[in-house]
C-alpha cells in the first residue's frame, strides 16, 4: 500500500473533521467515529509493522536504512545568493521510530476507549484528540525538521485544551504551566532547527541545481567542501537524515562538524545539542525539569493521563534520540557523563519522591520521571545494549504507565478521591481490581516476566559495559529498583490490604469490582506487557539493526 | 582463539519435553487451580504428584549418565545473543526430586490445614507458582534465567508470607520480605552486569569456559575471546572479579536469609506453616546456597572469604536469638537462619559437598520440624473461641502436649535431635562435614581464620540449648493453657491430628535418620557424598582459592575423630545446660512463664536478635523516609518554586512593562498630541478671521522688520 504512513497519520484528522461535521444531536457517535478512526489506524500501524523489514541494514543517516518513505517537495522558494528554501513532506520508519509507532497507535486506541463517559462537551474534546493523535503519529514519522517541529509543534494546542477544559480542580494552572514550560524547550529546538537549516544542504538537490547528476552525491559534497559550487547554488535542507551526515554540513557554516563557531567561547555545536537536550528534557521529563508533570497528571482527566504517560513522553525520548544524538554525536560522546548522571539522579530522585507522595496519581507520576532516567542513561551509554534498553523502556513504560494511569483512573470514577490514606484493605472489596493494581504495580517496579524488567537489565548491562560513562553510574541506579519495590509496595499494602475501610461511608456502594469497558482496556495491555516482557524479540528484531548503525555511528566520535 | 558463539550453539535433547514437563505442571496448577474452587487442594496435589513422580524418574534413569545441557536463542542485542540453557545433572535432579517431594508433602498437609480457609484455592495456586519458580531456579544454567525466577520465586513468597492479607502484621511481612530480597538482588544485577561487560553472556557454561581463559595481567582482568570471529579483548579492573563474586553472593544474602539482610525471615512467619515449611525452610531458603553452588568455581579466593564469614557470623547470630524466644515457629526460623549460615558458610570455606549436603538434610528436617509445629497450632487453633483468646504460636500456652499428641511429638523428636546433630540421625552427618572441613580451612589460613570456627562450634552448643529448650517448653511439664485460662476441660479437648498431617510429618521424620544417606558416621561414604562432582576453580590462578581439594587425606583423617568429639560433646552440653534450666518446674521453666520478655542484657540481646531490626527500622528506614520528605518539599518548593517564581516575576514585570508602556511610552504619546494639540489650538487662535487684527499683525511685524533691517 502506498502512502501507508500518510494514512495513518492523517486518518485520525478525518476522523477529526467527521466529528466536527456530525451534528450535535447524533453525539454519541463522536466516540464511535474516534475509536473506529483509531482502530482503523491501529490495523493501519499493525500492518505497516508487519511489513516492516528488520533485516534491513543502512548507516543511520542514510535513507537507504528507511522504509515505507513517502517523500515529495512540500514547498520551496528561491532566495537569490542565500540560496533555496526549501521543505519537504518526508515520512518514513526505521528501527528508531517503529517501535514509537506501535505504541503510540496501542495507547491511542485504549485512551480513546478510556475516553468513552466523557459527557462534557463531547464535540470539542473528541475532535481534539484526534487532532492531538494525528499530530503524535505525525512526529513519530516525520523525517523533515520542519514538518517534523510543526507536529510537535501541533500537539501543545489539543493538549492544553485537554487539559484545561476537561480537568480537575486546578486545571487552568496546569495547563498553561504544561503549555509554557513545554514551549521554552520548543523555542530551543526552533532556534537549533534554524541553525541546522543554515548549515546543511541537500546533495541530491544541490546535484540537480548545479547541473549534476542525482547519482553523484559524493562527487557534489566534494565540490561543495571545495567551494567550487557558489552558495547560490546550495539547496538547503531540513532534511533530518542528511543533517546526521556531518559531509552535508556546508563549510564555514554555523553548525559545521570542524566546529569552529563559538557560543561564550564554547563550540556551537555543543551548545546547540545542549539546547536540543534541554528541548527534549523538557517533555521526557528529566529532572530538574520535570515539575509539570506531576501537575498535569493530577488535572488531567484518566485519558489524557494514558495519553500524556504512554505517548508524549516518548516523544520527548525520540526526540532527543533523532535530533540531538544522531545529528549531534560529537557533542553527545562529549556531555555523555552529564547525560548518565542526570539519568542516574532521576531514577533515585523520582524514586524517592514517589515515595513521599499521598497521591496516587502524583506517585504514578514521581515514578514516570524515575522510569525516564533509565532512557537517559541508556542513551549515555551508547552502547547497543544501552540504546536498546533506552528504547525498549520507552516502549515498555508506554504501556505499563498506560496501565499504571488507568487503574488509577478506576478508583478516581467512582469516588472522586485518590488519596492513598482514604484507603484501605480494597482487596476484600474490589478482588479483581487488585489483581490488576498488583500486576501493574509489579510490572513498574520491573518484575521479570513483564517488559520493564527486560528494559531496565538491558540499560543497566548496557550502562556498565559502555566507556561513556563510569560503571558506579548503573551501579548506584540499581537501589531505584528497591526503592521502586518500595512505593509500590507500601501503596498496594496501605491501600488494598488489611480490613476494608474507606474514609467516606457512601462510597462503599460505589466501589464495584472492574466493570467490562474497564476490563477491555486493561487485559489487551496486561497481554502486551507480558508477551514483551517474555519475547523480547518481537521489538528488538525490528530495531537491532536500526540500533546497531546507531551506535556505530556515535561510537566513530569516541576516543 | 576460543569462540563465544561455538560454546553457545543451540543445543537440543529429548530431555527438555520433561524438563517442560517439570516446569509447566506447576505452572498450570498456578493458572488452572482457582478454577476448581472446592476442588482445588485435590487437583493441585495431583498434578504435584505428578510431578513428583517426572522428577523421581528422571533421577533414576538420567543419574549415571554425563551432565546434558540444552540451549536455545532467546533474543539478540546487536552481535550478543542473549539464550537460555538448562542444564541437568545429578545436582539438578536431586534438587527437583527434593522441591517436588517436599512441596507435594506440604499439599498434603495443607489439605487439612487449610480446610477452613475460604481463599484455599488461592493458596494452592500460589503454591503451585512458587514451585513452578523454584523448579526454574533449578533448572535453568544461565545466571540471567536464574535471577529471573529468582525474583519469581521472591513473588511468590511474598504473596504467600501476605496471603492472610487482612492482618496488618501479614503484609508488611510480606513487604519486608520482598524489599530485603531486592536490596540482596541489586548486588545480584551488579553481578550481571560485571560477567555481562567481561563475557557477553549470561550462560553458565559460556561464562566458566571464557574465565577459564581470561587472565591477570598487571592487575587487570582481562578476558580475550572472539565472537562470531570479532576479536574481543575486555579488560577490567582485577578487583571487579572479586567484585563480580560478592555481587552475586549478596543475591544469595537476600534470600538464604543471611547477616545483615535476614531480618525478614522470622517475620515471614507471618505466612500459613506449611507456607514456612516449604519456603522459609526447605526450598526457597536454599536457594541462594543453590545458586552459590553454581557459581561456586567463578569465586575468587577474596569473595569465598567473604561469604564464609558471612556465614559463620548469621550461623552465631541466629543461634543466639533463637535462645530466648516465646514463639515456637520464630525458634524455628532462627534455627533456619543459623543453619543456612552454616551451609553458606561451607560454601565459603570451599566444603561444596558438604554444603549442598547439610542443605538436603535439613529440607527434610526442618520442614518436618515446621510441620509438625503447623500440627500443634492448628490443634490449638481448635480451642479457641471467643472467650478464650490466645496466640497458639506461643510456647508459653503449650507444654506437657507429648500426652496429648504423642505421634507428633515423636516425629518432632527426631527431627529435632537431626537438628541438634546427634549420631543416628542425618544432621549430624552433614555438620559433622562442614565442620570437619572448616577445622582444615581454618588451619591453612591461620590467624583470624580461626573466628569462624570458633562461632561456628559455639552455634554447636546453642543449637543443642534452644532445641531441647523447645521440646521441655513444648511437651514437658504441665499443658500451661488451661491453668493460664482457668479453664480446665480445655485440656481435655486437646487431641492429636489427623493422618493428612501425620503421615508427611512422619515421612519426613523417617528422612531425618542418618541411615537414609549411608550406614556411616562418616559423611564421605555417604551415597550423597560420593555421588557429587568435586569442582576446579576456574578463576585465573592468582586469584583462586586454595581448594580443599589438594588437603590430603590424612589430614582430614586426623582432625576427624577430634572434631566429632567436640561437636557431640558441645551439643550434649548445650542439651544438658537446657535441660537443667528447662526440665519441668525447674527455675527459668518457671519464670518463662510469667514474663513478658527475657530479663538482663543478655536476654534481651538475644531476644531481639541484636536490635538489627530495630536499628533498621529506626535508622534507615527512617532515615530514607525522611529523605523522600525533604526531597519532596524540595521538589515542590524549590524546583517548581523556581518555575513559579520565574512565572510570577513574567507576571510582575509584564505589569511593569503593562505601566511603563501606558504612562511613559503612552505617556509620550498623549504629550505629543497635545503638545501638538495645544500648538494646533495657538496657531488656529491667530487665524481668527478678523481682517483688523491681520492687518494689525502685518504692520507690527512690518514694523519689528524694519527695525531689524535698520540696526
Amino acid at each position: 500500500m502506498v502512502h501507508l504512513l500518510s494514512y495513518i497519520v492523517f486518518i485520525p484528522l478525518v476522523a477529526a473533521l467527521l466529528v466536527l461535521l456530525t451534528p450535535k444531536v447524533y453525539q454519541n457517535l463522536y466516540r464511535v467515529l474516534t475509536v473506529l478512526g483509531l482502530g482503523l489506524t491501529l490495523v493501519l500501524i499493525i500492518f505497516a509493522v508487519s511489513k516492516f523489514d528488520g533485516s534491513v541494514q543502512g548507516a543511520i543517516n542514510s535513507e537507504a536504512n528507511l522504509q515505507l518513505v513517502e517523500k515529495t517537495e512540500w514547498f520551496s522558494m528561491s532566495l537569490g545568493s542565500l540560496g533555496k528554501f526549501s521543505v519537504d513532506y518526508f515520512v518514513g520508519t526505521d528501527g528508531l521510530n517503529v517501535g514509537m509507532l506501535l505504541l503510540a497507535g496501542i495507547v491511542l486506541l485504549i485512551g480513546a476507549i478510556a475516553s468513552w463517559n466523557i459527557k462534557e462537551k463531547q464535540k470539542a474534546y473528541f475532535g481534539l484528540y484526534l487532532l492531538l493523535s494525528s499530530s503524535i503519529l505525525g512526529c513519530f514519522v516525520a523525517l523533515d525538521f520542519f514538518l517534523f517541529y510543526l507536529f510537535f509543534e501541533f500537539m501543545l494546542l489539543p493538549m492544553y485544551f485537554l487539559i484545561g477544559i476537561w480537568g480537575g480542580p486546578r486545571k487552568e494552572y496546569a495547563a498553561i504551566k504544561f503549555f509554557l514550560y513545554t514551549l521554552v524547550g520548543s523555542i530551543l529546538i526552533l532556534i537549533v532547527m534554524i541553525g541546522l537549516y543554515n548549515s546543511v544542504y541537500d546533495p541530491v538537490k544541490t546535484a540537480l541545481e548545479a547541473g549534476y547528476e542525482a547519482s553523484q552525491v559524493e562527487q557534489v559534497q566534494q565540490l561543495v567542501q571545495d567551494g567550487t559550487i557558489k552558495s547560490g547554488q546550495i539547496v538547503k535542507s531540513f532534511n533530518m537524515i542528511h543533517m546526521a551526515d556531518a559531509d552535508n554540513y556546508i563549510p564555514g557554516s554555523f553548525l559545521e562538524k570542524s566546529g569552529l563557531a563559538k557560543i561564550f567561547g564554547q563550540p556551537a555545536r555543543w551548545i546547540a545539542f545542549l539546547a536540543l537536550l534541554i528541548g527534549f528534557a523538557i517533555k521526557l521529563p528529566a529532572v530538574p525539569f520535570h515539575t509539570w508533570l506531576p501537575d498535569a497528571h493530577v488535572e488531567a482527566p484518566t485519558p489524557i493521563s494514558v495519553v500524556l504517560a504512554g505517548i508524549l513522553l516518548k516523544v520527548g525520548g525520540y526526540g532527543l534520540i533523532r535530533t540531538a544524538f544522531v545529528m549531534f554525536p560529537d557533542s553527545a560522546y562529549h556531555y555523555s557523563w552529564l547525560i548518565g548522571f542526570f539519568g542516574m539522579f532521576a531514577i533515585i530522585y523520582g524514586a524517592l519522591n514517589a515515595l513521599a507522595q499521598k497521591d496516587l496519581k502524583k506517585l504514578i507520576a514521581y515514578s514516570s520521571v524515575s522510569h525516564m532516567g533509565f532512557v537517559l542513561m541508556g542513551l549515555a551509554a551508547m552502547t547497543v545494549e544501552g540504546i536498546s534498553g533506552a528504547i525498549y523502556q520507552m516502549y515498555s513504560h508506554g504501556l505499563i504507565s498506560a496501565m499504571l494511569f488507568l487503574i488509577a483512573g478506576v478508583i478516581y470514577d467512582r469516588t472522586h478521591d485518590r488519596m492513598i490514606e482514604n484507603y484501605g484493605g480494597l482487596a476484600s472489596q474490589m478482588p479483581k481490581y487488585t489483581v490488576f493494581v498488583a500486576i501493574a504495580f509489579f510490572a513498574s517496579l520491573g518484575l521479570p516476566g513483564f517488559s520493564g524488567f527486560i528494559a531496565e537489565l538491558m540499560v543497566f548491562i548496557g550502562s556498565f559495559k559502555s566507556s561513556a560513562i563510569p560503571a558506579w553510574m548503573p551501579v548506584v541506579a540499581t537501589t531505584g529498583l528497591v526503592l521502586g519495590a518500595g512505593y509500590y509496595l507500601w501503596t498496594l499494602q496501605r491501600m488494598f490490604f488489611g480490613k476494608f475501610w474507606v474514609k467516606d461511608k457512601n462510597w462503599v456502594n460505589s466501589l464495584t469490582d472492574l466493570n467490562s469497558r474497564e476490563y477491555l482496556m486493561l487485559v489487551p495491555l496486561v497481554i502486551l506487557i507480558l508477551v514483551f516482557g517474555i519475547y523480547p524479540s518481537l521489538l528488538l528484531d525490528l530495531i537491532n539493526n536500526s540500533v546497531e548503525s546507531f551506535a556505530d555511528h556515535l561510537f566513530q566520535f569516541r576516543k | 582463539m576460543i569462540d563465544l558463539q561455538d560454546i553457545i550453539l543451540p543445543k537440543s535433547d529429548p530431555i527438555i519435553y520433561w524438563i517442560i514437563a517439570l516446569l509447566a505442571i506447576p505452572f498450570f496448577s498456578f493458572l488452572s487451580t482457582q478454577k476448581f474452587r472446592s476442588k482445588a487442594p485435590h487437583w493441585s496435589t495431583f498434578l504435584l504428584g505428578l510431578n513428583t513422580l517426572i522428577a523421581i524418574y528422571l533421577t533414576t534413569r538420567y543419574w549415571n549418565s554425563d551432565f546434558i545441557t540444552v540451549r536455545g536463542h532467546w533474543f539478540k542485542l546487536g552481535e550478543t545473543q542473549i539464550t537460555y540453557s538448562f542444564l541437568v545433572d545429578r545436582l539438578t535432579l536431586i534438587m527437583s526430586v527434593i522441591v517436588n517431594f517436599i512441596s507435594l508433602l506440604v499439599h498434603l498437609f495443607s489439605q487439612e490445614y487449610m480446610r477452613k480457609d475460604k481463599a484455599k484455592p488461592r493458596y494452592f495456586a500460589f503454591l503451585g507458582l512458587f514451585t513452578f519458580s523454584m523448579m526454574g531456579i533449578v533448572l535453568f544454567n544461565d545466571l540471567l534465567f536464574i535471577f529471573i525466577f529468582w525474583e519469581l520465586v521472591g513473588l511468590s513468597s511474598y504473596l504467600l508470607i501476605g496471603f492472610w492479607f487482612e492482618k496488618k502484621s501479614a503484609s508488611l511481612a510480606a513487604n519486608k520480605a520482598f524489599i530485603m530480597n531486592r536490596l540482596g538482588d541489586l548486588g545480584f544485577i551488579t553481578g550481571l552486569m560485571i560477567l555481562y561487560t567481561q563475557f557477553h553472556s549470561f550462560d553458565l557454561e559460556a561464562i566458566k569456559s571464557l574465565m577459564i581463559y581470561s587472565e591477570i595481567e598487571g592487575g587487570n582482568w582481562v578476558a580475550q575471546f572472539t565472537n562470531n570471529g570479532h576479536e574481543i579483548i575486555n579488560t577490567l579492573d582485577g578487583r571487579w572479579l572479586s567484585a563480580a563474586g560478592i555481587a552475586l553472593f549478596c543475591g544469595a544474602v537476600g534470600k538464604s536469609a543471611q547477616f545483615p539482610l535476614q531480618v525478614w525471615l522470622p517475620d515471614a512467619m507471618e505466612g500459613p506453616t506449611p507456607v514456612s515449611a516449604l519456603i522459609h525452610a526447605a526450598t526457597m531458603v536454599a536457594a541462594g546456597v543453590y545458586m552459590l553452588a553454581r557459581i561456586f568455581v567463578i569465586l575468587d579466593a577474596q569473595a569465598l572469604e567473604v561469604v564464609a564469614i558471612v556465614g559463620a557470623i548469621t550461623a552465631f547470630m541466629a543461634a543466639i536469638a533463637a535462645l530466648s524466644q516465646f514463639d515456637i515457629k520464630k525458634v524455628l526460623a532462627y534455627s533456619t537462619i543459623s543453619q543456612l549460615g552454616y551451609m553458606v558458610m561451607a560454601m565459603g570455606i570451599g566444603a561444596y559437598t558438604s554444603g549442598l549436603f547439610h542443605l538436603v538434610t535439613h529440607a527434610f528436617f526442618k520442614a518436618g520440624l515446621f510441620l509438625s509445629a503447623g500440627i500443634i497450632i492448628h490443634q490449638l487453633h481448635k480451642l479457641e473461641s471467643k472467650e478464650v483468646m490466645f496466640n497458639a504460636q506461643d510456647m508459653r500456652v503449650m507444654g506437657g502436649l507429648r500426652k496429648h499428641m504423642p505421634k507428633t511429638f515423636f516425629c518432632f523428636l527426631m527431627c529435632a535431635l537431626a537438628l541438634a546433630g546427634l549420631p543416628g540421625f542425618s544432621g549430624f552427618l552433614s555438620k559433622d562435614a562442614i565442620l570437619l572441613d572448616l577445622a582444615v580451612w581454618a588451619d591453612i589460613k591461620g590467624g583470624g581464620f580461626y573466628i569462624p570456627e570458633v562461632l561456628a562450634f559455639a552455634t554447636v552448643l546453642f543449637t543443642g540449648f534452644y532445641t531441647i529448650r523447645m521440646i521441655l517448653l513444648v511437651f514437658f511439664g504441665n499443658f500451661r493453657l488451661p491453668i493460664i485460662m482457668q479453664k480446665n476441660e480445655l485440656s481435655g479437648r486437646l487431641k492429636e491430628g489427623n493422618w493428612i498431617m501425620l503421615v508427611p510429618v512422619a515421612i519426613l521424620a523417617l528422612l531425618s535418620l542418618s541411615p537414609v544417606f549411608g550406614f556411616t558416621l562418616n559423611a564421605e561414604h555417604t551415597w550423597f557424598v560420593e555421588a557429587m562432582p568435586t569442582p576446579i576453580y576456574l578463576v585465573p590462578i592468582s586469584y583462586a582459592a586454595k581448594s580443599l581439594v589438594d588437603v590430603t587425606p590424612e589430614t582430614f583423617e586426623a582432625l576427624h575423630g577430634l572434631v566429632n568429639a567436640v561437636s557431640i560433646g558441645l551439643a550434649i552440653v548445650g542439651i544438658v545446660i537446657a535441660y537443667l534450666a528447662y526440665k519441668p518446674n525447674a527455675k527459668l521453666e518457671q519464670e518463662f512463664v510469667e514474663r513478658r520478655e527475657p530479663r538482663g542484657f543478655f536476654g534481651q540481646v538475644s531476644f531481639y536478635h541484636w536490635y538489627q531490626d530495630a536499628f533498621y527500622r529506626k535508622a534507615i528506614l527512617k532515615f530514607v523516609m525522611l529523605k523522600a520528605q525533604a526531597l519532596s518539599w524540595f521538589d515542590k518548593k524549590v524546583i517548581d518554586g523556581i518555575i513559579d517564581g520565574l512565572a510570577k516575576f513574567n507576571v510582575v514585570f509584564a505589569h511593569l512593562i503593562k505601566w511603563f508602556d501606558r504612562y511613559f511610552v503612552d505617556g509620550l504619546v498623549h504629550l505629543t498630541v497635545f503638545t501638538s494639540g495645544r500648538i494646533g489650538q495657538l496657531t488656529r487662535s491667530i487665524q481668527s478671521g478678523n481682517v483688523q487684527a491681520y492687518i494689525l499683525a502685518s504692520f507690527v511685524f512690518l514694523i519689528l522688520l524694519m527695525l531689524y533691517l535698520v540696526f
